[in-house]
């Protein structure tokens, strides 16, 4: 198979590059373009540790071929702390204790910034439906839930 | 200083403290980094994904190892030929067992697993040959060219069936691994005065730790002979004594690193032995750095998980209420290797007959060999298997009596003074009962276990709700339990805390730094904990039960107190005040007396260094040693327990089955929450993985074969499974741990499973006796209780 070019926007920036055409989305941003904060647990869409936004949805990265994301954009973890500044998401995530292992962080505070971006007041049902892709063995949730509660309303009070 | 000031400031005796005397020491000026819920010292690198995990370490320069496993559960090696698969290009190495340079086995208890299989294997997923190639690509392609003739052998798949003469023998030592016996009282006499006798069979299967982040290790050779092995793992310690043995090289020429873990439950206890061993030995072959990485499902397939256990009872109890005979049999099934078996096999045996003071005991525990993957460590070692049983028969028994499921474990339950079932004396820090009383409060308990029923007109979705107790141990009860801690203070008040008590998410090097910062009278922000290296830490033992805080925490707190030693007395002559009216806390010493008279630490820090004075700490701490007769389980095996009740609401839909859990409240005592966020985080996690246990997971096997190797098949709850949960903290002081605090990682994840199973059973009268608890055994159990309930 022959190498096809690619040009996406990632993170505010677009990038062009040629890739193997069966490259999975994942490893472009991991082992090429060196974005390691997107993690692997599984490689079939199950643990969603891989989540990364495309045009502000939720994605398994490692189901997604990369040459689908052409003129697309993709925002990872590393998309999201402006100028060191963190997103409220990532301080509620400290804050709130809902970071253990960490591993499915990344992959929780996109799911998190993809709901506030829609919805900025959603019901704890509606935090359960958005994060459901993503497994977490460690914490039970709760409180994840609550800093997305928490990031809710700091982005509230922050206009 | 004037005459007047320098006579204040003589000292007048010091007296050195043993242990227990020194943590009886109470701080008059309360704690300033004990007891805050600080957000985790590493939370900002993990939330912008900057933490490196193994898979996030560069790959330049290393080949990739892989392993060709064995496609039966039990056979002979005839021929191996490898021919073909070196003659790839950019294969540099395939080994077959003969290139093992020293020990050819690796094990945590008993080396019995080879590294690379010579003549037989005993498990589907057995390592048969390695391959080092340039790519992932290669090394896979690699192991399809190798070429291997086996004769397959009788597979044995029951324990009980692994017991009887005309079995195959998986290891040539019988398939009996070990059979361990608890005998306390007369059970016989204690039965024969019973009002009632129950017999019940439980069983539990085998399930997954099921942590997100995949087993990865990296394998470094050096030219000075030394081996470098680095990647996720609980127990570096475990690692280097393994790798120095199968490599045939001394303890000091390996050198292991604990980097960061995405999760490990026990897990990461044993498979970094595994891909550890394997890994060096291709690097010691090819000379070359190794990275051996393993996808999801040979995660799945290859490494240790819960051991199943099959567990017979028969309780004796008076009409009372009190129970006077508890009988058990449990039929653990090891799998191929032993693992961690001969260590859960006992803990399942102590500990079965639950937290309840019960006169005659006796339990026999056979660990048996079969075909099957093993088990190894996970959350709870034994416990969740054995509380799973005792509950439930408590439960069962309670309702047979006509009692409150709350009343008859009140009457029975642990309090201070009781004798366990090794007829140890719990003489202090037993909170058991203020667990029952606080959950059953905060749960509404009697209003709650009225008011089971429908919950519909159509009658399908019935309410009901369950208890589940349990205890579990800090510490892993052998005499070999130690942790070494070292405290460095720089010369500008900046401090290195060397410890090798590994970070698997459970907070440790959060919780291990407070203690380090409160013992200083520093901050936090002041400490850096230097990530384990077997080079540069002292021995600390594995992170595993539950032992972390109490043991390590304590090896802290008497290196910080050697450093502190010198730094009290130079600030007692800087201030001129007797050392014994200083008080130090958020990096100030001051006089007790006149606070207003105080100096910084950092400048007192600095007197020090200038002077010459110690400012490197050491410290040991060994808990009491244990004492357990092998004849018989009696004495004392741990020094302390944490306890836990908890309670569960849960809605069974009677016609289909399914469960859902609605509310959770679960009470602990800890000893002290040094950190009570993080021990939250500790329970609302533990009881997730409890409902999981409870309701969904199992390794489901079919002649040997794993038949749910991915999270597509293998179900673990997810955000939408969880219930309201509400933790209590309680605090009954630990009088031989750091500021009272005792192990409680694995407590939570223990008694959960029994208080689902007790609501399903209350919600609709259907007992479930193996787990999971899955719609189709919830459907059965309701139907063999005669149909769902009529109103």
């Amino acid at each position: 198979m022959n190498d096809i070019h690619l040009s996406f926007i990632l993170n505010g920036q677009r990038v062009n590059l040629v890739i193997a055409p069966n490259i999975m989305l994942v490893d472009l941003l991991r082992d090429i373009l060196g974005l390691k904060g997107t993690k692997v647990g599984c490689r079939e869409g199950e643990c969603g540790a891989c989540t990364v936004l495309l045009n502000g949805e939720p994605v398994n990265s490692c189901i997604l071929p990369a040459m689908k994301v052409m003129d697309q954009f993709v925002t990872t973890i590393e998309g999201i702390t402006k100028d060191h500044a963190l997103d409220p998401i990532q301080q509620a995530f400290i804050d709130e204790g809902a970071i253990q292992c960490g591993f499915c962080s990344p992959a929780m505070i996109l799911s998190a910034k993809a709901l506030l971006e829609k919805n900025p007041n959603p019901t704890e049902y509606q935090i359960k439906e958005s994060l459901s892709g993503v497994l977490c063995r460690c914490t039970g949730y709760k409180k994840i839930i609550k800093a997305v509660q928490t990031a809710s309303a700091i982005r509230k009070s922050l206009g | 200083m004037d005459e007047e000031k320098k006579k204040k400031a003589k000292v007048i005796n010091r007296e050195k403290l043993d242990t227990q005397q020194l943590f009886q020491l109470k701080t008059e000026v309360g704690l300033s980094v004990v007891g805050q819920s600080i957000p985790r010292t590493d939370a900002r690198e993990k939330a912008t994904g900057k933490l490196a995990y193994g898979a996030d370490y560069p790959q330049e320069g290393y080949l990739h190892g892989k392993i060709l496993r064995s496609p039966f559960p039990h056979a002979l090696i005839k021929k191996i030929n490898v021919e073909k698969a070196q003659k790839l290009p950019g294969v540099v190495a395939v080994l077959t067992a003969k290139d093992v340079p020293g020990r050819n086995s690796f094990g945590v208890v008993i080396p019995d697993q080879p590294v690379i299989c010579g003549d037989k294997v005993r498990f589907v997923g057995d390592a048969v040959a390695l391959v080092a190639g340039e790519t992932e690509e290669i090394s896979y392609r690699a192991l399809s060219m190798i070429e291997v003739e086996y004769e397959p052998l009788q597979p044995v798949f029951d324990p009980k069936e692994a017991l009887k003469p005309e079995a195959p023998l998986i290891h040539d030592q019988g398939n009996l691994l070990v059979h361990h016996k608890l005998r306390k009282g007369d059970v016989q006499k204690g039965l024969a005065e019973s009002d009632v006798i129950l017999e019940r069979t439980y069983k539990v299967p085998f399930v997954e730790h099921a942590y997100l982040e995949p087993d990865v290790v990296m394998a470094i050779p050096k030219p000075d002979g030394t081996i470098r092995i680095q990647g996720p793992m609980q127990a570096p310690f475990t690692v280097r004594r393994n790798v120095a043995a199968v490599l045939g090289i001394p303890i000091n020429k390996v050198q292991v690193r604990s980097i960061y873990m995405g999760g490990g439950f026990g897990g990461k206890e044993d498979a970094p032995l595994d891909i550890g061993c394997r890994a060096a030995v291709l690097a010691v072959k090819t000379g070359r750095p190794i990275r051996l990485a393993l996808e999801r499902e040979e995660v799945t397939l290859q490494t240790a998980k819960r051991h199943p256990h099959i567990m017979e009872i028969k309780i004796g109890a008076k009409k009372d209420g009190t129970i006077v005979a508890f009988e058990g049999t449990i039929y653990n099934e090891k799998g191929a290797y032993a693992s961690l078996g001969p260590l859960v096999n006992i803990h399942s045996v102590i500990m079965m007959p639950g937290p309840y003071e019960i006169p005659n005991c006796k339990v026999d525990g056979y660990l048996c060999y079969t075909n099957h993957p093993f088990g190894g460590a996970m959350r709870g070692f034994g416990a969740p298997q054995v509380c799973f049983a005792h509950e439930s028969i408590i439960d069962e028994l309670a309702l047979e009596l006509g009692m409150n499921p709350l009343e008859i474990r009140r009457k029975n339950a642990f309090k201070l003074g009781s004798m366990t079932a090794t007829s140890q004396v719990l003489d202090q820090s037993v909170g058991l009962q203020e667990t029952i009383e606080a959950c059953a409060k905060a749960f509404d308990w009697n209003r709650r276990y009225q008011e089971a029923g429908y919950l519909d007109r159509e009658r399908t979705r019935r309410r009901g709700v369950g208890i589940g107790m349990g205890f579990y141990r800090t510490s892993f009860g052998a005499s070999f339990d130690g942790c070494g801690a070292n405290v460095y203070v720089q010369e500008d008040g900046s401090v290195l805390l060397y410890s090798g008590i590994t970070e698997i998410g459970q907070g440790s090097f959060t919780v291990l730094t407070q203690i380090c910062a409160e013992e200083l009278g520093i901050c936090v922000e002041d400490i850096r904990l230097v990530e384990p290296d077997t080079d540069l830490v002292p021995e600390a033992g594995p992170t595993v039960g539950s032992r972390s805080t109490t043991l390590m925490g304590n090896a802290i707190i008497l290196a910080a107190r050697q450093v502190k030693d010198s730094i009290m007395e130079m600030a007692s002559e800087m201030i001129s005040v007797p050392v014994e009216r200083l008080a130090a806390k958020n990096r100030y010493i001051w006089d007790c007396e006149h606070p207003e008279n105080r100096i910084h630490f950092r400048d007192v820090v600095s007197k020090c260094w200038m002077k010459g004075k110690r400012l490197i700490g050491q410290g040991w701490w060994a808990p009491p040693p244990p004492s357990l007769d092998p004849e018989t389980s009696q004495g004392n095996p741990y020094f302390v327990y944490a306890y836990s009740t908890q309670m569960a609401e849960v809605v069974v839909d009677v016609e289909t089955g399914e469960v859902e859990v609605t509310d959770f409240v679960a009470a602990f005592d800890v000893g002290k929450a040094i950190n009570p966020c993080a021990v939250e985080g500790q329970i609302e996690g533990g009881i997730t993985m409890g409902l999981g246990y409870a309701l969904m997971e199992e390794i489901i096997l079919k002649d040997g074969y794993i038949q749910n190797l991915s999270f597509q098949d293998f179900l673990i709850p997810t955000i939408k499974d969880v219930p309201q949960i509400t933790p209590i903290i309680l605090e009954v002081e630990n009088k031989l741990g750091p500021y009272g605090a005792k192990g409680m990682g694995e407590m939570p994840n223990i008694p959960t499973a029994p208080a689902i199973v007790n609501a399903i059973a209350h919600a609709c009268g259907g007992r479930v006796r193996s787990l999971p608890a899955d719609p189709e055994k919830v459907w059965r159990a309701i139907r063999e209780a005669g149909g769902p309930p009529e109103k």
